[in-house]
């Protein structure tokens, strides 16, 4: 069976070739949450009621983009 | 370094229930229950309807300050709006989140539980002992807490679980992306709940009116964003409401995600437990939570607290958690699970002539048996749904 999620060492390992990010517009966002378990990275974190996406381990996967409810992740240059 | 027998983390139906039960199966523990929010029940994140059965369990509805309507009706709304009405009766409940949500936590409080708000758990990590440390910050800063068992019910994001090394992470096919606005001056009948389905309205989810009172009502859809056309959820609303309430005025917004995917694999590990959303335990068909949630909690309540007097609070003690939700709804999820998927193959046009379908038995006799063979005898399509209930 075809693992679900990427294994996190193959997630570091494909974040050397990474060109774009995920990046949330604190001014949209309604710290939901519903963007943190679709992260295969792990790489976002609400803390304080504040989404944050960490830079050194989101793998550019764009899994969070689209379930946005309000649109506010977008992809940006690494 | 202030001691826990169980921390439960998240004020929702979820934990509220886990907190009370732990502290009245065990009255000697300390339990204590976190809400990073500033107060419990705010901000809303739920289309509050609940089923009158389930509910009925754990509280009563009848005069409750904490009910905002009686619901005796459900309407299907096919994707080309002809409208089917189902049942009779008492059906559901819609609530006031705002005022539920802080009567549970205010009964576990009464019960002796330790009620924190706006302090959150922001991390956690085993001791040398087998106990957890829990790093909480409140209003006076941070500080570490010792427990024998924490309790996760901490919604969606589920980093309670996460942190104690459990999969809590959810494929996108399964996250089901809501929007929803109170919506005033709209006509409907405010003794019923409207449920409509369309690949162009919701695509993987549907779009739903709860109502609230006379002329309000949560007004709201949840989507599939795999199957989406490119707008999100709240663009999706936006434009089911323009076509269908178009006269309606918002007095609050809130947005969510909702799991329809089975209960994950191990809800438990060594002086863990995970309940409600946090355990992907809504009913994937439905999209329903509350009553799980509760369902949950009371038994890893219970579970805790039975643990902690045998004082083993290993996995495989706490272990019979799982194998107690998994038998009361965990394993039917599963088969929930398969119809949705099987659903989601057919189209809006299997949708409006299963309506009228239905629209030619009459209203009476409309019992979920007969409107089910008809379906199937007139339906074909139907048959590996059906299948699916069985497999």
């Amino acid at each position: 069976m075809t693992p679900l999620f990427a294994p996190a060492k193959v997630a570091r390992m494909a974040h050397s070739r990474v060109t774009e990010l995920a990046s949330v517009d604190l001014a949209v966002c309604d710290r939901c949450g519903l963007c943190l378990p679709l992260c295969p990275p792990e790489a976002i974190h609400l803390a304080f009621d504040r989404l944050l996406v960490d830079r050194d381990t989101c793998t550019g996967c764009r899994k969070c983009i689209a379930p946005c409810p309000v649109g506010a992740l977008a992809m940006v240059p690494a | 370094m202030p001691d826990s027998d169980v921390l439960v983390v998240g004020a929702g139906p979820a934990g509220s229930v886990a907190a009370w039960e732990a502290k009245r199966a065990a009255p000697e523990l300390d339990v204590v229950l976190l809400e990073r929010d500033h107060a419990v029940g705010v901000p809303v994140r739920c289309a509050e309807g609940v089923g009158d059965a389930g509910l009925r369990e754990f509280v009563d509805p009848d005069g409750a300050p904490w009910v905002a309507r009686r619901i005796t009706r459900i309407i299907f709304v096919a994707p080309d709006d002809t409208e089917t009405r189902v049942a009779d009766g008492t059906v559901a409940w819609i609530l006031d989140r705002t005022r539920f949500d802080p009567f549970l936590a205010e009964r576990a409080r009464a019960a002796g539980v330790e009620v924190r708000v706006a302090t959150e758990a922001a991390g956690m990590e085993r001791d040398s002992d087998g106990r957890w440390r829990v790093r909480v910050r409140g209003p006076e800063g941070e500080e570490l807490w010792r427990a024998r068992v924490v309790i996760g019910a901490d919604g969606v994001e589920a980093m309670v679980g996460r942190w104690a090394g459990l999969d809590t992470r959810v494929p996108a096919r399964d996250m089901e992306s809501c929007a929803q606005y109170v919506l005033q001056h709209v006509d409907f009948d405010p003794d019923a709940i409207y449920l409509q389905f369309g690949d162009r309205i919701a695509p993987g989810g549907y779009a739903w009116l709860f109502p609230k009172g006379v002329g309000i009502a949560n007004v709201g859809l949840g989507i599939v964003a795999l199957r989406a056309d490119g707008r999100n959820a709240r663009e999706y609303l936006d434009a089911w409401i323009a076509r269908r309430y178009p006269g309606g005025t918002s007095v609050g917004s809130t947005v969510g995600g909702v799991i329809v995917n089975p209960t994950i694999k191990q809800t438990y590990c060594d002086g863990v437990l995970l309940a409600g959303d946090a355990a992907h335990m809504v009913n994937p068909l439905s999209g329903a939570g509350i009553v799980n949630a509760m369902k949950a909690g009371r038994l890893a309540g219970r579970t805790a607290a039975a643990a902690l007097r045998e004082q083993d609070t290993s996995a495989q003690r706490l272990s019979s958690y799982h194998r107690a939700w998994m038998e009361l709804l965990g394993e039917e999820h599963r088969t929930h699970y398969r119809i949705k998927q099987a659903l989601d193959d057919l189209d809006d046009a299997f949708f409006n002539g299963l309506a009228r379908t239905v629209n030619g038995i009459p209203e009476g006799k409309r019992s979920l048996g007969r409107v089910f063979m008809h379906a199937l005898v007139k339906h074909p399509q139907l048959i590996p749904v059906a299948a699916r209930c069985f497999v």
